[in-house]
């Protein structure tokens, strides 16, 4: 690693929000194509999608640090760079305290130890708002809808089970193994969930805006507690978490926001 | 009274004319040899004779009606054809097999079973070819001739009067090729069919063939009785070949012989 | 020695097999991820849907918004997809003429996708555009294959070969355009899933596939001379060319039914008919009403595997039928 990093290129979105957040955004000089947030972020140069990035685009961009998530699955990829020496950094945060750590050290790599400093502060200081918030509060069994059809949710490994947890809720799939499972209709049907998210919107468009066939008498919906949200508020483990952390915990427990 | 009859057909295809100008009769109780050397179009012209193939030119009458007017069905029901026969990829019995000769009679040709006289007529033909103790055996466990023979009972069991037989000896050792040309003899004699048989063997064609065509390149060179046809010299021209042409010791009738330049002296 | 098939061995068989699917139909309602008693259960079913056999309002639902359907969709799917393998066998005279290897699968596929990507909301588009890619494909095979001496089997595969496998890659190509977040579901959907039973599509397919099976059926003495050679059928008085057209139209169908209910369920089309034949014999009037029945009873079975061995997750239903169907298909080829 290098002790100057003045080009960096990120292949995830939510690790693209990130060098933005801690205030390394000139340094930025390729992004994937899904990496739309910020604005200002548009306009660095693209190498490819996450899934499929160019190698040749990332070499001749000369890139000092590569910034790269394993949920990608990019492991041929990370040692083609390595081959080329060029730095890589991977990380995959599970979870917000994994978030606060890849801010902290993406801040490092990019000399902005500060302002992560800061950042991770205020963010964790939002977070500690809503936990306390919910604390008294019973949790609320919660069922998390990646797709309606077909069905699949948010398993144990998913970085969205921990913000939900955080945010005063119980989801229903919470021990299912994997990250993303394909879940059984029978089973949503039987875990009647007292409200249901539905990540929609952002980059995904109108996508997954109604509720699962298998869900439709559940009392989440006889009760009217569906709610909508910003889908990259959700999957994206990066500073925006928390804006999603902050939007469930308010759907779920009005009251505790007055 | 003609059973089937053909005027002036030509058919041609992929630029090459495959037979060219061509009339003949088919008449009940008569058997009608087409000889000729290879590339005559002999079998074309027999397809072209069950609406196999379609003719650029001409007509063929099937009793006395044009054939493309007629449907399927009621070709099949009046011509039956014994030809090379196809890979059999799947199992079939023998007495299937030759059941395939009355789907033309089949009320309900679709989903339609067969009738007590169905499975009366396939044992009858199946007797009479001789395959009877065969008949619940597997065509593909079969020798070549036993299912030449096959073939030949399915298409007797058709209960068509017009038999057309493309090579139907090839495969068949030399007892079998007398009996199967002696079935054909027996349906024409007793039921009054008529036959047309494309054969490469002038000799038997002689033995069994009241009427002889003889094809070159498409077009009829010679037609008649088998001792009008069989001249040295007419064969000679068509196939490029010195022959000689004696009587056959038993039956009297023409027999060709064709002589070589080169001899294995005994 | 094998009798010769009659009216009487035939609708012994099939009655049969109408009954195995009958209880498979009943028995595979009863297992699932969330457990239902038994008895309840069955009292509801056998009631057709009475409310008082002592079930809970979820547990009527589960049985009878979820399983049933999907039971039901199964059966439809693993009906259809058996029966146009079948008819592809008999037409092209192959045991080993499959939707899969014509490329009919794939053309179905590419309609749904088309469908879903620009008619996403109307679901109705799936199907017919399924439909119109299985036929799309097949003319393309057919074009292809066609030789101076007509168009072989051998040809007519070789020619599916290569049609599968360009819309493999079209398929694999549409695939790298979509969002990372949709490539997971849609991975899924082609290798099988009968989770989708939306309401309408489900009526469609289950008519498409009686209906479907009867015409074949109705043409099955055509297909048994089809199966002995072209120029025979002919000669013995079949209509070939009108035959022809109507198993590819029907097929097509069939297949694309199929893929746009539920993706692509592999080695049905392929395995189940030959099962078919080998037990019944190769006469198309028993084997391919056998063939329609043991289908849907042979998906209904895999796609309970499906939803159950891992559950409260499901597997696609295409990999069940891939790991029983694989080894069996080995297993019929060295009889053979």
């Amino acid at each position: 690693m290098p002790a100057r990093v003045d080009r960096v290129i990120s292949l995830a979105p939510n690790l693209t929000e990130i060098v933005f957040a801690v205030g390394g955004g000139d340094r930025l000089v390729g992004r994937t194509s899904y990496c739309d947030y910020p604005p200002e972020a548009k306009s660095v140069t693209e190498v490819g999608d996450t899934l499929h990035p160019s190698l040749e685009r990332v070499i001749a961009l000369k890139p000092q640090v590569v910034l790269i998530s394993t949920a990608s699955q990019l492991e041929v990829f990370t040692q083609q760079l390595e081959n080329q020496n060029i730095a890589v950094f991977v990380t995959d945060p599970h979870d917000l305290e994994g978030v606060f750590r890849s801010i902290d050290q993406i801040g490092e790599i990019l000399g902005k130890k500060e302002q992560a400093s800061t950042l991770v502060q205020s963010l964790r200081q939002r977070t500690n708002a809503v936990e306390q918030a919910v604390k008294q509060k019973p949790p609320v069994r919660v069922f998390y809808q990646l797709s309606a059809e077909p069905l699949y949710t948010a398993g144990h490994d998913s970085f969205v089970t921990d913000l939900m947890r955080r945010a005063g809720a119980i989801s229903v799939t919470a021990d299912i193994p994997g990250a993303w499972p394909k879940y059984s209709s029978e089973s949503a049907l039987a875990s009647k969930p007292e409200a249901i998210i539905l990540p929609t919107g952002g980059s995904m468009g109108t996508g997954n805006s109604k509720v699962a066939e298998a869900l439709r008498q559940s009392p989440a919906v006889q009760q009217g507690r569906v709610y909508k949200i910003d889908d990259d508020h959700l999957v994206r483990p990066g500073p925006r978490a928390i804006d999603g952390l902050e939007e469930m915990a308010r759907a779920l427990h009005p009251d505790a926001f007055k | 009274m003609a059973l089937l009859e053909a005027h002036d057909l030509s058919i041609a295809y992929d630029h090459r004319v495959a037979v060219a100008d061509l009339s003949l009769t088919l008449k009940p109780a008569e058997i009608t040899a087409i000889i000729g050397p290879n590339g005559a179009g002999k079998s074309t012209l027999l397809k072209s004779l069950n609406g196999q193939v379609r003719p650029s030119s001409g007509t063929i009458l099937l009793d006395r009606q044009p054939l493309e007017k007629l449907n399927r069905r009621s070709i099949s029901r009046r011509i039956a054809v014994v030809a090379q026969e196809a890979e059999l990829r799947f199992p079939v019995t023998v007495l299937e097999f030759v059941l395939g000769g009355r789907f033309a009679w089949a009320t309900n040709s679709g989903w339609g079973w067969e009738t007590e006289q169905d499975l009366n007529i396939a044992d009858a033909v199946i007797r009479e070819t001789q395959m009877t103790e065969l008949s619940g055996r597997l065509m593909n466990e079969l020798s070549g001739g036993e299912r030449q023979r096959a073939l030949m009972a399915r298409a007797l069991a058709t209960e068509a009067p017009i038999l057309l037989l493309d090579e139907p000896t090839a495969n068949l050792d030399l007892s079998h090729q007398a009996t199967l040309l002696a079935l054909v003899r027996n349906r024409c004699d007793r039921n009054e069919a008529a036959a047309l048989v494309v054969t490469h063997d002038i000799n038997l064609a002689a033995q069994f063939a009241d009427h002889l065509l003889l094809m070159k390149e498409g077009r009829a060179v010679y037609s008649g009785t088998p001792e009008q046809v069989l001249q040295p010299q007419v064969l000679q021209d068509v196939f490029e070949v010195t022959v000689l042409v004696d009587a056959h010791p038993v039956t009297g009738g023409p027999r060709v012989t064709p002589v070589h330049d080169t001899y294995r002296h005994p | 020695m094998m009798n010769r098939v009659t009216l009487r061995k035939t609708i012994i068989s099939c009655a049969l097999l109408a009954a195995a699917l009958l209880l498979a139909i009943v028995s595979m309602s009863l297992i699932g991820s969330e457990p239902l008693p038994v008895r309840a259960s069955l009292c509801a079913i056998a009631s057709l849907g009475s409310t008082s056999c002592g079930l809970t309002r979820d547990q009527f639902d589960i049985l009878f918004q979820i399983r049933v359907p999907r039971i039901l969709l199964a059966a439809a799917v693993g009906g259809s997809l058996a029966t146009a393998g079948a008819g592809y066998q008999a037409l092209l005279r192959n045991p080993l003429a499959e939707p899969y290897l014509l490329g009919i699968s794939n053309g179905a596929a590419v309609g749904t996708m088309t469908a879903l990507v620009f008619f996403g909301a109307n679901e109705w588009t799936r199907p017919v555009l399924a439909f119109t890619g299985a036929l799309l494909a097949t003319l393309a095979v057919y074009r292809l294959a066609r030789g101076r001496a007509g168009s072989t089997p051998e040809r007519l595969i070789l020619a599916g070969v290569i049609v599968t496998t360009f819309l493999s890659s079209v398929i694999v190509f549409v695939t790298t355009l979509m969002d990372a977040t949709r490539i997971r579901s849609f991975t899924f959907w082609l290798l099988g899933d009968l989770s989708g039973t939306s309401g309408a599509l489900l009526p469609v397919a289950i008519t498409v596939a009686i209906a479907g099976a009867l015409i074949l059926t109705l043409n099955a003495r055509s297909l048994n001379l089809l199966m002995l050679g072209e120029r025979d059928a002919f000669d013995l008085g079949v209509e070939v060319g009108r035959v022809r057209v109507v198993v590819f139209v029907v097929a097509s169908l069939l297949v694309g039914s199929s893929v746009a209910a539920s993706g692509s369920v592999g080695y049905v089309g392929l395995v189940v008919p030959h099962l078919a034949r080998l037990s019944l014999g190769s006469d198309n009037r028993i084997s391919i009403p056998a063939a329609a029945l043991g289908g849907a009873v042979f998906v209904i079975v895999a796609d309970t595997l499906a939803r159950t061995i891992i559950a409260p997750r499901e597997l696609p239903v295409g990999a069940i039928t891939a790991l029983i169907g694989a080894p069996l298909f080995i297993y019929l080829l060295k009889r053979a």
